[in-house]
Order: C-alpha cells, then sequence, then structure tokens
C-alpha cells in the first residue's frame, strides 16, 4: 500500500508561498498558524473538511518537524493516533512512512491497552507530512510570521464578546482575512528558553521567537485567562561516541504493525529496523544534579529554591528533567533510552535526560553514565517555559467561548506530546471548517474516543500541569481500543464530520460489515461441549449447566483462536480469516462492553442537552445557590453531560437547570409559532391537565 | 400544539437519563460521603406503605423483571394474572420454595402504571419478618435491586407521568432526599462499619494505582518488580475480609429464621412459668420440685413484629441424675447459640442486704454463662437480660433497696423484675425484650436502614464478583483484570462515595517514581 512516492521540493513551491503578496487570495476560510503537529492535522483536516485553508508557519522547512522525541505513539498516546488516522488524519501514515522500529507496548496485557509504537526517521517524517499537505486541495502554506490577530465585534446572533475576522502578518502590515483562525503556536506563545542561567526569548532552540503581539491579543483584548508552564529537552549525543555494547539491547518487533488502518505493512522492511538500548543512571548523575544545582535557574524556578525535599509530585510530573526525577526520587537508577533519530543519522536521542543545566556540567552528567562514558554532545538539553490559555475557556469544538471564529489547539492548551497536539489539531480544524462553511459544530464523547475523553478532561477540569493522555483516564477503556478505532470514528468521521475521504469510509464499511457477518456465523455454530471437545481436544471445555456452547462462547477461551476455529468449520468461517486477531479481540471484550453500554448510553444522552452559552448565570431566574451560580459562570459547560462533571454542582442545581433549559426552548419555539402569546400560561395549563 | 410539544420534551431519552443523573450526586462537596445510588435503569422494588407495624404492607416492583418477579414470587408458571386486578396467592421464596406469605398480587403493565413501567405489588401482612422475607426474595430474583429513596417518583417523572409544575418541586424534593441520605450517609459514615468500608476503599484505590502504573508505565519506566505480585496478595485477602463480611452479618437471616431467646438460670427460678408467660400457654410444664424442666422447650413466638424462637432449658445445677445432666448439657449447648439470653433469678434466693444480692448476681451471671475464667467480666450487654422473678415474695422495704443498689450498680446488664405470679413489671419486661430483639434485627421500619443495608449488600456482593473478575483475567489480560478493581472501586464507591482517575493518577505519582 505504501507505493506512494514522495514529490521533489521543487514542486513544492507551486502550493507555497514565501511572501503574503504572492498569496492567491487575501481571504481564507480558515488560517492555521504553527505548522507543528497541531498546525498541520489542523490545516489537513479543515482543507479536507472543504474550507480554502491558509497554513501560516514561521518557516517551511520546519513544518512537520519533531522537535523533541524522535518517536510516536506509545501507552495511550498509540490510542491517539489510531484514532486521528480513522478520522483521515497525517500522522499515522507519516509514522508508518517514517517509522523505523516498530513495538507494541503492552503486548501481554491485554488488546485494550497495547500500545502501538515507532521509532521515527526525523527527516522522513517531516517529508511526508510536508508532501501531504502539498498534495491536499484547498491547502496553501505560507512561509511567515503572526503580528496579532484581528478582533472586531461580535456576530449579534451568536454567543461571544468578540469576533476573530483574520491576521495581521509581521512583514508588510499585510491583512489576511478568514471566517475561522486556530492557533497552534506551541511553546512559541511567550515561550523563553533556559540553559543553566542564561535564559533567551523563544519556543526551539534555532527558531526565532513568535510576536509578542499574539500574546498581547489573547491577554489584553480577548482578556482570555493564561497560565505558564514548562517542558525541556535532552542533549542530543553523537552516536559513534557511545558504546552501545554497555546497553541492554532492544530490538524491535519482528513483524512491524502500521499505525494507520489503510496500510497493510511499513515503509521500512523489517529487517532494516533499528534497535534501541536501555542504560540507567548511576548515583554519579545524582551528584552531578546537587553540584550544578546553583547554575540552574530552570530548576530553581521549579523547586522554589533548595526546599526542593517539598516539591509536589504534581509539579512537572509528566515530563520530569532528570534534575527533577533524581531530586524527588533519590538513591534509586531511573531509566535512559538510546534512541535512534533516524536511518542515516548520526545523532542518538537519550529518553529520559531531559535537562537544563549549564552544558558543561551536562556533558559531566552524561559521562557518568557507563554507555555514555566518552559521550559528545551535538545539541546541548534545554528547558523552555511559555504560556498557555487556560482550556476551560474553549467549547468542545475547542473555539475560544467568547471569541467567534478562534480556535486553540497543542500544547497552547496546556497538553503535552505530540499525538495529544495532533488529536486536538484534527478536531480544531475540522470545526474550524464547519464554522466557516456554515455547518453546526461537532464534538466527540468520552465514551467514544479517547480525543474525545482528552476534550472533555481539557474543557471541563483544566489543567495544572501539562496534560498528557493516559488509557487509565478513559472509563471506558474497554470499549475504546486500538483495534477497533475504524468503527468508532471512520464512519462518524464520514457521515457526520466530512473529515474522512470516501475510500477510507468504504474501507471501514466493509470491515465492519464483515466483522459482523463474522461474529454472526460464530453465534450461530452451536455444538454441544461433548462436540467441541473432540474438535479442541487440546482445549479445556469447562463443564458447566448449559451443555451446548456457540462460537463466540469458545473463541473467548484463553488457549483458542479464530483460526483453531476456521480450519474446524472452514466454510463458514474461512472468508473472514483476514480478520483473525480483531475477531479474537471483539468475542473476548463483548461482553465486558455490553455491560458499559448503559453507563455509556446515559453519558451521550447527558452530553445531547445543550446549555446556552450566553446565559447570565446571575441572573437566572431559577434557584441556585451563589456557589453553584459561580461555578456555572466560571466553566460555562456547554451540556447538562458536562455540567454534571464539574466539581461543586449539586443535584438540585442540575434540575433547575433543566428545568430552565426546558423553558428556554419551549420559548424558542412558542415565540416562532406564535409571538404574542403569553408565555408563563401554557405550563399551568398543563399541569392542571396531567393532575 | 403547545401541550403535544411539553409531553414530548418531557419524554425525551436526556431528560430521562438526566433525572438519573441527579441520584449520583456529581459534586465533590455534597457527594464526598454520600452512598452514590447508581440508578441504572434496571427494576427496583421497595415497601411503599407506610413505615412502622401495619396489619397490610405494600410491596412494589417496577422496571422489566416485573413479571419475572411477579411469577417467580406468585408462583405463576403459565399466563400472568389479569392486570390491575387482585388475586389471592401464596407468596414464596424462589429458591427454597417456601411460603412466605399469602396476600394479593396485583400486575399493572406498562404504560399503564405509576411509573409508566411494567409495575407489579405485593400486599402481604404487615410482620417485619413477612416483609423482609419478600424483600429478601424479591432482592434474589435477576435483574431486581432495592430502589433509591424516592425512584419511583423519578420514574414516574421520567415517563412523562408528572407536568412541568411538579417538575418545580422536583428540585427541591431532590435537594432533600440528597440532604437525608447526606445525614443518613455521615450517620453511617462514622461508625464502625464506615470506617471499614472506608478503609477498603482506600486500599482498593490503591491498588488500582498500582495495576494502572503497572499498565500506563512499566513499559517505559521502572515500575518495581513485584508491584503486580503485591496487589495480587491484596486482592485475594480483600475478597476473603469482603466475603467473611458478608457472611458475618446474620441479621438479615436472624428476620428470617428468628431471633434466638433463650431463657437461662438456677433450678426453680420460674424459667418454665416466664416461657408460659409469654406465649400466654402452658407449653411447659411448671411444678414447684426442682429440676422439671429435663429437656429444651422450644415455642416460636412474635414480639412486636420480629420472629422469636424462644427455648427453656433445665436449670443449672449438678445433678447425679443422668437425665437431668444431659438436660443441663442441652441447656449450656443452646446457651451458647443464644443471640439473647434472658437469666431467669429467684428474688427470694437473694441475700437481702443489697450490695451483696448485686454481687451475687454478678457472680451468679458469670456462672450461667459460662465466664468464670475471666477476671474482667464485661457481660456482652445487648446480648443478656437478667429477669429477677418472683418480686410477689419480695418485701417491701428489701425491693425498694434491691431497685436502689441496681441504678447505682453498673456493670450489669438491663434487670427487670417481675412477676409471673401475679404478671407484676410484665410489661415493662416486654418493652425491654422488644428494644432488644428489634436492636438484633436492625429493625427495617425504622428510617430506611434495612434498605440501606440490603444496597450495602448488593454493593459488596458486587465488588466481590468484580474482585474474582481480577482475578480470572489476572494472567489473560491485565486491562480486563483492571476493570474488575475499578469496578469494585465503583461498587465500594457507591457506599463511601466516588473515586476520579485523577485521584488514581496522584497515587501513581506519588508511589512510582514516573517521568515522560
Amino acid at each position: 500500500m505504501l507505493t506512494k512516492k514522495l514529490p521533489t521540493l521543487q514542486s513544492f513551491q507551486v502550493l507555497v508561498s514565501r511572501y503574503a503578496s504572492q498569496l492567491a487570495h487575501q481571504q481564507y476560510d480558515v488560517i492555521v498558524v504553527g505548522g507543528g503537529h497541531a498546525g498541520t492535522e489542523a490545516a489537513a483536516a479543515a482543507a479536507r473538511v472543504g474550507a480554502e485553508t491558509l497554513l501560516v508557519s514561521q518557516k517551511i522547512q520546519t513544518i512537520g518537524a519533531l522537535s523533541c522525541n524522535p518517536s510516536l505513539g506509545g501507552i495511550g498516546k498509540g490510542q491517539l493516533v489510531k484514532e486521528i488516522d480513522a478520522l483521515d488524519g497525517l500522522c499515522g501514515r507519516a509514522g508508518d512512512w517514517a517509522g523505523i522500529h516498530f513495538s507494541i507496548l503492552n503486548r501481554r496485557k491485554g488488546p485494550a491497552v497495547w500500545g502501538p509504537r515507532a521509532q521515527l526517521d526525523r527527516q522522513y517524517y517531516r517529508e511526508f507530512i510536508q508532501s501531504e499537505l502539498l498534495s491536499t486541495p484547498r491547502l496553501t502554506v505560507l512561509e511567515g510570521s503572526v503580528e496579532e490577530l484581528l478582533v472586531t465585534e461580535p456576530k449579534p446572533d451568536e454567543p461571544g464578546q468578540h469576533r476573530v475576522t483574520g491576521i495581521r502578518l509581521a512583514n508588510g502590515s499585510q491583512l489576511v482575512s478568514a471566517s475561522s483562525v486556530v492557533l497552534t503556536t506551541g511553546t512559541f506563545l511567550a515561550g523563553s528558553l533556559f540553559v543553566g542561567q542564561t535564559t533567551v526569548p523563544g519556543g526551539r532552540v534555532g527558531d526565532a521567537p513568535s510576536s509578542a503581539g499574539l500574546s498581547h491579543t489573547l491577554k489584553e483584548r480577548l482578556r482570555l485567562r493564561m497560565g505558564r508552564l514548562r517542558t525541556g529537552t535532552p542533549p542530543r549525543i553523537v552516536k559513534e561516541s557511545v558504546d552501545l555494547s554497555l546497553a541492554v539491547l532492544h530490538p524491535p518487533d519482528t513483524n512491524p504493525t502500521p499505525f494507520s488502518f489503510l496500510n497493510k505493512q511499513t515503509r521500512c522492511k523489517p529487517e532494516e529496523q533499528l534497535p534501541c538500548h536501555l542504560t540507567y543512571t548511576t548515583p554519579g548523575v545524582e551528584k552531578v544534579v546537587k553540584e550544578s544545582l546553583h547554575l540552574n535557574c530552570h530548576i530553581h524556578q521549579d523547586t522554589k529554591g533548595p526546599r526542593y525535599a517539598h516539591m509536589q509530585s504534581h509539579t512537572h510530573a509528566y515530563c520530569p528533567s532528570i534534575e527533577s526525577r533524581v531530586l524527588r526520587f533519590p538513591g534509586r537508577q531511573h531509566q535512559v533510552w538510546l534512541e535512534p533519530e533516524g536511518l542515516t543519522s548520526e545523532l542518538l536521542y537519550p529518553q529520559g535526560l531531559s535537562m537544563t543545566m549549564p552544558p558543561e556540567m551536562q556533558l559531566s552528567l552524561i559521562r557518568e553514565i557507563p554507555p555514555l562514558q566518552r559521550a559528545e554532545i551535538h545539541t546541548p538539553g534545554y528547558g523552555v517555559q511559555y504560556d498557555f490559555v487556560c482550556p476551560t475557556q474553549l467549547s468542545p469544538a475547542l473555539q475560544v467561548k467568547s471569541t467567534q471564529g478562534l480556535f486553540l489547539a497543542g500544547q497552547i492548551n496546556g497538553t503535552t506530546g505530540y499525538e495529544e497536539a495532533a488529536a486536538q489539531g484534527l478536531w480544531a480544524g475540522v470545526n474550524a471548517a464547519r464554522r466557516a462553511l456554515s455547518m453546526p459544530p461537532v464534538t466527540l464523547s468520552r465514551t467514544e474516543s479517547y480525543i474525545g475523553v482528552l476534550i472533555d478532561d481539557l474543557v471541563c477540569r483544566g489543567v495544572t500541569e501539562p496534560y498528557r493522555m493516559f488509557t487509565s483516564r478513559a472509563e471506558f477503556r474497554t470499549a475504546l481500543r486500538p483495534d477497533n478505532a475504524d468503527l468508532r470514528l471512520s464512519l462518524k468521521g464520514f457521515e457526520e464530520v466530512g473529515c474522512v475521504s470516501s475510500e477510507r469510509y468504504q474501507e471501514a464499511l466493509r470491515v465492519k460489515n464483515s466483522l459482523a457477518d463474522a461474529l454472526a456465523a460464530l453465534q450461530d455454530l452451536t455444538l454441544s461441549r461433548h462436540n467441541w471437545r473432540k474438535m479442541l481436544p487440546d482445549v479445556h471445555i469447562s463443564d458447566a449447566k448449559n451443555s451446548v456452547l456457540n462460537g463466540m462462547a469458545v473463541l473467548q477461551y484463553n488457549q483458542v483462536s479464530y483460526e483453531m476455529l476456521a480450519s474446524c468449520f472452514p466454510e463458514v468461517l474461512c472468508p473472514f480469516v483476514e480478520f483473525s486477531q480483531r475477531l479474537k479481540i471483539e468475542a473476548v471484550y463483548k461482553p465486558h462492553c455490553d455491560l458499559q453500554k448503559k453507563e455509556m448510553d446515559r453519558i451521550q444522552k447527558e452530553e445531547s442537552m445543550f446549555l446556552p452559552q450566553d446565559i447570565d448565570y446571575f441572573s437566572l431566574p431559577v434557584s441556585l445557590s451563589q456557589e453553584v451560580r459561580e461555578i456555572l459562570d466560571r466553566f460555562r459547560p456547554s451540556t447538562l453531560g458536562a455540567a454534571t462533571r464539574l466539581q461543586g454542582m449539586t443535584p438540585a442545581a442540575i434540575v433547575h437547570l433543566l428545568k430552565y433549559v426546558k423553558q428556554t426552548k419551549k420559548r424558542a419555539q412558542r415565540n416562532r409559532s406564535d409571538q404574542r402569546e403569553e408565555i408563563e400560561e401554557p405550563c399551568e395549563r398543563n399541569a392542571s391537565l396531567t393532575q | 400544539m403547545i401541550l403535544s410539544f411539553i409531553s414530548r420534551c418531557i419524554r425525551t431519552p436526556a431528560l430521562y437519563t438526566l433525572s438519573k443523573r441527579i441520584v449520583t450526586p456529581p459534586c465533590r462537596s455534597v457527594s464526598h460521603d454520600l452512598p452514590v445510588g447508581l440508578a441504572d435503569a434496571g427494576t427496583i422494588f421497595a415497601l411503599s406503605s407506610g413505615q412502622g407495624r401495619c396489619g397490610v404492607a405494600v410491596i412494589r416492583a417496577s422496571g422489566p423483571a416485573s413479571s419475572t418477579a411477579l411469577r417467580c414470587l406468585a408462583g405463576l408458571t403459565h399466563s400472568l394474572i389479569p392486570p390491575r386486578t387482585a388475586s389471592l396467592r401464596n407468596i414464596t421464596d424462589p429458591n427454597s420454595r417456601e411460603i412466605l406469605d399469602r396476600g394479593l398480587v396485583f400486575w399493572f403493565p406498562g404504560p399503564h402504571s405509576f411509573t409508566g413501567e411494567d409495575s407489579v405489588e405485593f400486599h402481604i401482612h404487615g410482620g417485619a419478618a413477612v416483609i423482609a422475607a419478600v424483600l429478601q426474595a424479591l432482592g434474589s430474583v435477576p435483574g431486581m435491586r432495592p430502589a433509591e429513596a424516592g425512584e419511583f417518583t423519578r420514574r414516574a417523572f421520567q415517563a412523562g407521568k408528572m407536568g412541568l409544575t411538579e417538575v418545580e418541586g422536583l428540585g427541591d424534593l431532590i435537594h432533600a432526599e440528597t440532604e437525608a441520605q447526606r445525614r443518613q450517609a455521615l450517620r453511617q459514615m462514622s461508625g464502625e462499619l464506615g470506617r471499614l468500608y472506608q478503609n477498603w476503599s482506600h486500599q482498593l484505590k490503591r491498588y488500582l494505582a498500582h495495576v494502572e502504573a503497572f499498565i500506563d508505565f512499566s513499559e517505559d519506566e521502572l515500575i518495581e518488580d513485584g508491584v503486580l505480585h503485591r496487589v495480587d496478595e491484596s486482592v485475594h485477602q480483600l475478597q476473603a475480609e469482603v466475603e467473611k463480611h458478608l457472611k458475618d452479618e446474620r441479621r438479615g437471616e436472624r428476620l428470617r429464621s428468628g431471633v434466638q431467646v433463650v431463657i437461662a438460670g438456677a433450678t426453680n427460678a420460674g424459667k418454665s412459668s416466664l416461657l408460659n408467660t409469654l406465649c400466654q400457654r402452658p407449653a411447659a410444664i411448671v411444678s414447684p420440685i426442682a429440676g422439671t424442666t429435663r429437656d429444651v422447650v422450644e415455642t416460636a413466638l412474635d414480639i412486636g413484629g420480629f420472629p422469636v424462637l424462644l427455648s427453656d432449658t433445665a436449670g443449672l445445677r449438678d445433678s447425679p441424675d443422668l437425665v437431668e445432666r444431659e438436660g443441663v448439657r442441652r441447656a449450656r449447648e443452646r446457651l451458647e447459640q443464644a443471640d439473647l439470653t434472658l437469666v431467669v433469678v429467684d428474688c427470694a434466693q437473694l441475700p437481702s442486704d443489697a450490695p451483696e444480692a448485686a454481687e451475687f448476681l454478678q457472680h451468679h451471671l458469670k456462672s450461667v454463662l459460662s465466664l468464670q475464667e475471666q477476671p474482667e467480666t464485661v457481660f456482652p450487654v445487648d446480648r443478656v437480660l437478667l429477669v429477677l422473678n418472683k418480686t410477689d415474695l419480695l418485701p417491701q422495704v428489701q425491693r425498694q433497696n434491691l431497685d436502689r443498689e441496681l441504678e447505682r450498680v453498673s456493670g450489669l446488664p438491663p434487670v427487670c423484675l417481675i412477676s409471673c405470679h401475679t404478671d407484676d413489671g410484665l410489661q415493662d419486661f416486654l418493652t425491654v425484650l422488644h428494644s432488644s430483639v428489634r436492636n438484633l434485627c436492625a429493625d427495617p421500619l425504622v428510617g430506611a436502614p434495612s434498605l440501606t443495608q440490603a444496597r450495602h449488600r448488593a454493593h459488596l456482593q458486587q465488588c466481590c464478583a468484580a474482585l474474582a473478575q481480577y482475578q480470572r483475567y489476572r494472567d489473560v489480560d491485565l486491562a480486563l483484570a483492571a476493570e474488575g478493581v475499578r469496578l469494585a472501586l465503583t461498587s465500594l464507591g457507591r457506599i463511601t462515595g466516588r473515586v476520579g482517575a485523577e485521584e488514581i493518577l496522584d497515587i501513581i505519582f506519588k508511589d512510582f517514581c514516573i517521568g515522560k
């Protein structure tokens, strides 16, 4: 399947403008600011939905760059990649193209928590993303820096205090207008870089800082609540200076499993894959960290001076530097993964060694680790501090509630990780396009996807530290598996959202029907336990009251595979043998998913009750306590479902809200049908009739 | 048109689920100690008639399994009874086939019922034992669970059986309900039992966090070896503990099979007279000859609505008579099984000096209850009543002194002075006896503690089953095993308060060294 030829960079320039004056239009449906994981998915998704889209990035060359780790997927994150792919996003296919080491994490812990993961070749990844964007119709890429957002009065028939109408570019003060703008500025929003005691403005080493104007617009003009977060990256190490024989070899899976539902294989041949290596920190590392503390302003801020013993688990829990790890858990060995950066790259990426101490101390630190005794640093590690917008100010469509047409995705919403950024980017792009094309917003429920969990957590709870996906965040984990993301999302993505190609849709339909047929065939295979034992002599079929078993029940047995059943009943089951693994998983998980169904339905129905976004909760003429009014005003839940999940809401308050919503709906409808009729009256009339 | 709109909006599924959600207080501030009753669909049942003893009690069930319940309990094998018509049936326990009562049953197929769902009513006799037995029998029907407070009303509302105006009151009603639930939960949660459940919940939270840490982080991070093994052991232990707890709680059983009340004491104290007085017939032979009662004489009684199995035993003394010795052995054996012991003492045998009498009683109790070996005696005060019989033989002055002394002395179980001969003090004694028996049965008619208990029991059973799921999937599929612990925690959470994903993550980050 992966026969696609990447176009040469010359042809690239056809659709890429380096100057705004060369732009074909000065007006677009959607403008996406930023070319990282969120920005590229947003731009591609918006164009897929049908919007004329402009992607503005500081440097065309860094579009699709992996700024930090050279890997994709993992536990929880792999689920996100599968879901993005199911919605026809880029990163799954890019991973299959650029992967040089594929493995499924948690292989022995059950298919619901399998974590598809790959080490990537940075260059291949970037090239794939760039070529995809190039071949996407309706998408234009512009190299440039955004000076500020154009903000004007809101449309009166929509909620919100402001409306975004486009952007002003830095050079030449040129304006480009659009119905929707998606900001995916990553760590560049008021970003500053830290190494040792030096601090310089910027979002990534080697790139210019983004304009202060954007930050200013968000804070001063739109009055958004902002916070500040930290992250960091490790030094890059010269591969040939490393003695890998002193580390533990970790080979990839012998048969690489592609991320994408469309791919049957990966570009990298199984035998061409590169290994990873695992090593550990030593007491020497701890010593260097302690000796360098006074020279490490990033860590100083992190730990508030020498009182690092008080450091709480919630500072930097998900992406900690080696400094904070050894300070929090002293006297232990910490894992360090030595990961390849690409097929031909001369660098290694030491995962787990993110650090901000001065470069010379970084060198002494890594040399305390046996395989790195003589290692050379190519680029030192550094820390980044950046602004994020408190995501509770967003709707589940990732639009800023107070500002019509402004969408945010990625680290600007307080998340960390490529996959989290890409997932939000895709969804923000979809909704930005839908808004521009006058289609209603779409939301994903936490009952149907990890993307839904991610967005719901962000907009309902907010973040206090960089948000990272874990499988334990998804309460319906057994139903939201990596294997069935296509059934959950591709169909909906085509039928309701409009971001999925017809090719993928047809394939998902075929899979869905085949699985349904196969499961029905299994269900119909009823044999006595005695006969099953004869068929499958090696399987211990338990004795139970009901003597008849169907194929589904037998497939649930640990030792039974679909292939075994297919060889017993070739004519009925062989047609579906390409889905062997999926069928086995379906059979085992079905009873558990059925159990969860009721709870999922309940949540989904609650989420279909919308609360108007412009309610003034303080003057709402219903019986609500001041405390509840404040909570509602602060979080402005978009559905009753979201309201019930807010901390501090009371059941009584929910009922009063419900009553209010009902009356408002009724009023709206009545106003349409008969403007002059009295409003409160029918309520009583109805009551007297029911008594 | 407006009316049809209103009725339509009342019937929307969203409204339906929203109202259900109400029972699950989502808010931390209120729900922290709330027994979060997840009112799923399913079929609910409850005692619908008033609290307190009454001639007829009405038990109502609503939901899809109502017809099954009706078939099971009213022994209807073929067709159901005609709708909305009274039928006199034997009410039987579907498992033991034991006849629990004979009463009227009604069948209201939906939507023409109070709740709009299929509903059944059982009109049965109002005794606590009968009510408890029928409630238990209903609970054993698959798909049935005890109703949350106010749930019938809510279902009626959801089914569009109530108008919008009535909804106005619902918010306040639910508020009051949750307030009441909260108070009740607080009351229960501050007790021994509450601490036990909290402790379990706390443990489970930790186990879940450790399993989740193993799932989400073990491949990338240093999760110490053996984390999972420790969880295995702990889950096993916890499951055993909960199972034991479920078995230990004998109150429900007592209600069904009767409280074992044993009359014991020295010969000729008037034990058999007491039995005859209580059952109001000469069930046991009474004579002035010491050692008249040789065997255990049993009689079933209804004391204030509670079933009591009263046993009269042979007087405790060393006797050369073989038959009497066997009688004393049986008496001792019966005493060991007693839920409540009535120690009968002949007043006339008491020393005339009041302090000496108190000391005598202490000593006597020890000997009857076989507690002589224990130096510091604390009587199980809720398990023993001291009955001083034959007050008619006591001189007035001595009685007054004795009364005063008994009030002063501490460490004795409740004391009743009666005369089986003149019925003196009998009313007071019955009151004391009734309250002891009620305590032993956990009166199902006061507030709704027995309903709450039934719910606790259901949740604890679910918790056990879920822990079994952990064991079953532990080596096959850790995600499904973790789901077991999660379900167990949810079940317990319905008693002790909800536990969210964030709390689990907090534990993970506190307990493990985890990075990116």
